[in-house]
C-alpha cells in the first residue's frame, strides 16, 4: 500500500518475498525502526535469513488476529518474552508488510467479527476434513503459505498434538501420506502465499480513516440505531474514535476510545461503550468512503452489533442509508424514517406507498407519514431522497406469512459462578416473511420484511431433555428474547451432577394486528471454552 | 451390531441411528462454526448436535481431555502448550472455577 495523504509516509511497492529490510510498510520509521528491532531480537534469534527472507516468518501472510495467535504461541510454548506493547508493534508490521488483501479475508469475517452463529460451508471438503474438526475452516481459510509452509504446518500438529491421526479417522485409511502429501498441496492451491489479490493491495493508495462519519447499524434486542462518529488521527495508523448512538427503541448511547488501522484496512478499536467494554472489527472500504463490520461485548461476543458508516460533512456524497421500520402493511399509515447523509430531495417510497406529509427533515434524518395502498402488490420497494436511493428500502406485504427466529444458529455457553468464563447469552430476534409470488414459504422469491415483536417461550426439546429438566436448569429466556445460560460447574442438584447443559426449544409467536404466527428453533446450552484465541 | 449391546444411552442412540440409516448423516453433519466435530463424545455437541451424550459434568473428566490433547482447540493441552494449567487444582469438579482461560487478553 502507498500513502495517500501527507500524513502517512510514501511507500514503496516492494515484493513481499524481498528480504525484511525491504518490505513495504505502512508504519512511520520510528515504529518501523521498532517492529524491525523486535524481529531482529525476538524473532530472528529462531527464524534466520534466507534467501527469501526470515525463515517461516516470510512464507506466510495472515491477518492482524493470525499473526496475534502466532505471536502468543511463541510467548506461550518458546518463552519469548514481550510487553503488551511490544507484542502490538510486532502484529501491527506483520499485518501491515504479510497481511491478507481484503477480497481475501472477505469469506471468513465472522470468525474476525466473532459471529458464531453459522454453520461454515467449506469451500474445500478434503481441507474440511482435515482442519476443521478441531477448529473452524474459515482458520485455515485466513491464511496464506507456500506449500512448504502448509506442509510443515502438518509436521506441527503432529507433534504438538499426538493423538490428531487417531482422531481424524487414522485408522481407516493411510491419514499421514494424505495428511501430509494431498493436502498441503491442496492448500497451496486454494490458499498459496502468492498472489495476485496481495500484489495489488500492495499497490493500493493508503487512506485515512480520519474525519466525520455517519452511522446506522442494528444491534440484535435493541433494534436499529443510527448515529454520528468523529475519528481523528493520531499518527501511525493509531485513531480516536467517538459515537453518539441513538436507538429506534429510544435508547441512546456514547461510545469512546482507540483504534488501529491493519493492513490498510482491518479497522480494531476498542471503545467504552454505555457501560460495556466493546471492540470494533470494521474493514475501511479502499476508497476509504466507508467504514462497517460488527461490534461486541469483549469477553461476551454474543452481545453485539452490525454497523454501517459512510463519510458525513458537507463535503461527502448523499447517501440514504436506512429505512425505519423496514416494512410496512397494505392498507396502513404509519411513519417511516430514512437516515442517510446529506439527504435533499423528494421522498419516494416505491410503487403502491405514498408520501403523506414530511413529519421532520433534516441532511441525515427525514421523517414521511406514508400510507400503502390496500391492494398494492407485495415486495420490496426501493426508497429513494433526491437522487440517493437505498435499494431494499421498504417492504409491502398484505399478510405477515412466517416468520423465522435469528440467530440461524443459536448456542449459549454456561459460565459465571465464580469461573473465569463468562456466561454466552443468546439474543434472539424474530424475523417476519411473506411467501413471495409463488406462494410458498422457504423459497428464493420470499420477502423478508424485518424484525417483529415477539412474544417469548421456553421448553424442553426432546423427551431425554425433560427428563433431566433442561429448561429448569440451563437457563431463563427473558421477554425480550435474551436467553441467559445457567451457571458453570457440575449441578449437585442434576442427576450425576450434570452441568447446566440442556437442549431447549424456543418459541416466538408474533401477533401482527390479531394474525398470529409462530415458530420455534433448537437452543443448544453447552460448556465453557477454556481456550479461545482470537480466531476459534 | 450383531455382536455388540449398547449399555447406555449414547450407545443405545447410535444402535438406533445406525438401524434407521441415518449415521453417516449424523456424521457428516457439521456443527456450529468453531466447535470440535470430533464426536467421541464431543466438546460442545455429540453426534445428535445435541448435548445427552456428551461426558457430563466435562469436569469429571476434564484432565483426561486436556493430558491427551483430546479437543486442543477448546481444552488447554497439558502435554505441551500448558503442562501447569490444571496444576494445584486436581480435582476439576471441585476446583473447576480455579482454572483459567488460557489465552492471553
Amino acid at each position: 500500500m502507498r500513502a495517500h495523504s501527507a500524513s502517512v509516509i510514501p511507500l514503496r511497492p516492494l515484493l513481499l518475498s524481498m528480504a525484511i529490510s525491504a518490505v513495504p510498510f505502512l508504519a512511520q520509521a520510528d515504529t518501523k525502526g521498532a517492529a524491525e528491532a523486535l524481529l531482529n531480537s525476538k524473532c530472528q534469534t529462531c527464524h534466520l535469513p534466507t534467501d527469501k527472507g526470515l525463515n517461516r516468518i516470510d512464507e506466510s501472510r495472515r491477518t492482524p488476529e493470525g499473526w496475534d495467535m502466532t505471536i502468543v504461541r511463541m510467548m506461550v510454548s518458546h518463552g519469548v518474552e514481550l510487553t503488551p506493547e511490544e507484542r502490538q508493534t510486532l502484529v501491527k508490521y506483520l499485518a501491515d508488510t504479510r497481511g491478507l488483501a481484503p477480497e481475501e479475508s472477505a469469506a471468513h469475517r465472522y470468525l474476525l467479527e466473532r459471529d458464531f452463529t453459522l454453520i461454515e460451508q467449506p469451500k474445500d471438503q478434503l481441507v474440511a476434513d482435515t482442519c476443521a474438526r478441531c477448529h473452524s475452516y474459515g482458520r485455515t481459510g485466513l491464511q496464506r503459505r507456500t506449500e512448504e509452509d502448509w506442509r510443515k504446518l502438518v509436521h506441527y500438529h503432529v507433534g504438538q498434538y499426538p493423538v490428531i491421526e487417531i482422531q481424524q479417522g487414522g485408522r481407516d485409511r493411510d491419514w499421514w501420506e494424505i495428511a501430509s502429501g494431498e493436502v498441503p498441496k491442496r492448500l497451496d492451491k486454494l490458499y498459496g502465499l502468492d498472489s495476485e489479490a496481495w500484489r495489488k493491495w500492495l499497490q493500493h493508495e493508503s487512506v485515512s480513516a480520519a474525519g466525520q462519519w455517519r452511522v446506522v447499524g442494528h444491534r440484535p434486542g435493541w433494534g436499529a440505531y443510527e448515529g454520528q462518529a468523529t475519528i481523528s488521527s493520531n499518527g501511525d495508523d493509531h485513531y480516536s474514535i467517538k459515537l453518539t448512538l441513538n436507538y429506534a427503541n429510544g435508547k441512546q448511547e456514547t461510545a469512546e476510545g482507540k483504534a488501529v488501522l491493519y493492513t490498510g484496512y482491518e479497522w480494531r478499536a476498542t471503545v467504552k461503550q454505555g457501560d460495556m467494554n466493546v471492540r470494533q472489527v470494521f474493514t475501511l472500504s479502499p476508497d476509504g468512503q466507508t467504514l462497517s463490520g460488527r461490534w461486541y461485548q469483549a469477553g461476551i461476543d454474543a452481545i453485539g452489533g452490525r454497523f454501517e458508516a459512510v463519510r458525513d460533512g458537507k463535503e461527502a456524497p448523499a447517501r440514504l442509508l436506512a429505512v425505519e421500520p423496514s416494512y410496512i402493511k397494505a392498507g396502513t399509515t404509519q411513519q417511516v424514517t430514512l437516515y442517510g447523509s446529506n439527504l435533499s430531495g423528494d421522498v419516494s417510497l416505491g410503487e403502491g406507498v405514498e408520501v403523506l406529509k414530511v413529519v421532520e427533515r433534516g441532511t441525515g434524518k427525514l421523517v414521511v407519514e406514508a400510507r400503502a395502498a390496500a391492494g398494492a402488490k407485495d415486495g420490496v420497494r426501493a426508497v429513494k431522497v433526491g437522487d440517493s436511493q437505498l435499494d431494499k428500502g421498504l417492504a409491502l406485504y398484505q399478510k405477515l406469512d412466517y416468520i423465522s427466529i435469528e440467530p440461524d444458529q443459536a448456542m449459549a455457553r454456561i459460565g459465571g459462578n465464580g469461573g473465569a468464563m463468562p456466561k454466552i447469552p443468546v439474543q434472539f430476534e424474530s424475523v417476519g416473511y411473506a411467501n413471495g409470488p409463488d406462494g410458498k414459504p422457504g423459497t428464493a422469491d420470499d420477502i423478508r420484511l424485518g424484525y417483529f415483536p415477539a412474544k417469548w417461550t421456553l421448553d424442553n426439546l426432546n423427551a431425554y431433555a425433560a427428563q433431566l429438566k433442561d429448561a429448569e436448569y440451563s437457563g431463563r429466556l427473558q421477554e425480550d428474547g435474551l436467553f441467559i445460560p445457567g451457571d458453570a460447574g457440575p449441578n449437585p442438584k442434576r442427576k450425576f451432577g450434570t452441568n447446566n447443559a440442556g437442549e431447549l426449544k424456543v418459541t416466538a409467536v408474533v401477533d401482527d394486528a390479531g394474525h398470529k404466527v409462530e415458530a420455534s428453533k433448537p437452543l443448544v446450552v453447552t460448556v465453557q471454552r477454556w481456550n479461545d484465541p482470537s480466531i476459534r | 451390531m450383531n455382536h455388540m449391546k449398547p449399555m447406555n444411552r449414547k450407545a443405545h442412540q447410535v444402535e438406533v441411528a445406525m438401524e434407521k440409516g441415518d449415521t453417516e448423516e449424523v456424521v457428516a453433519m457439521a456443527a456450529v462454526v468453531g466447535c470440535a466435530t470430533t464426536f467421541d463424545p464431543g466438546w460442545e455437541v455429540d453426534p445428535f448436535l445435541g448435548v445427552a451424550g456428551l461426558c457430563q459434568p466435562m469436569e469429571a473428566d476434564l484432565y483426561g481431555c486436556a493430558d491427551p490433547c483430546w479437543w486442543p482447540a477448546q481444552v488447554p493441552d497439558t502435554l505441551h502448550n500448558y503442562p501447569d494449567w490444571g496444576t494445584g487444582k486436581d480435582a476439576a469438579t471441585k476446583d473447576w472455577a480455579q482454572l483459567q482461560a488460557v489465552f492471553p487478553e
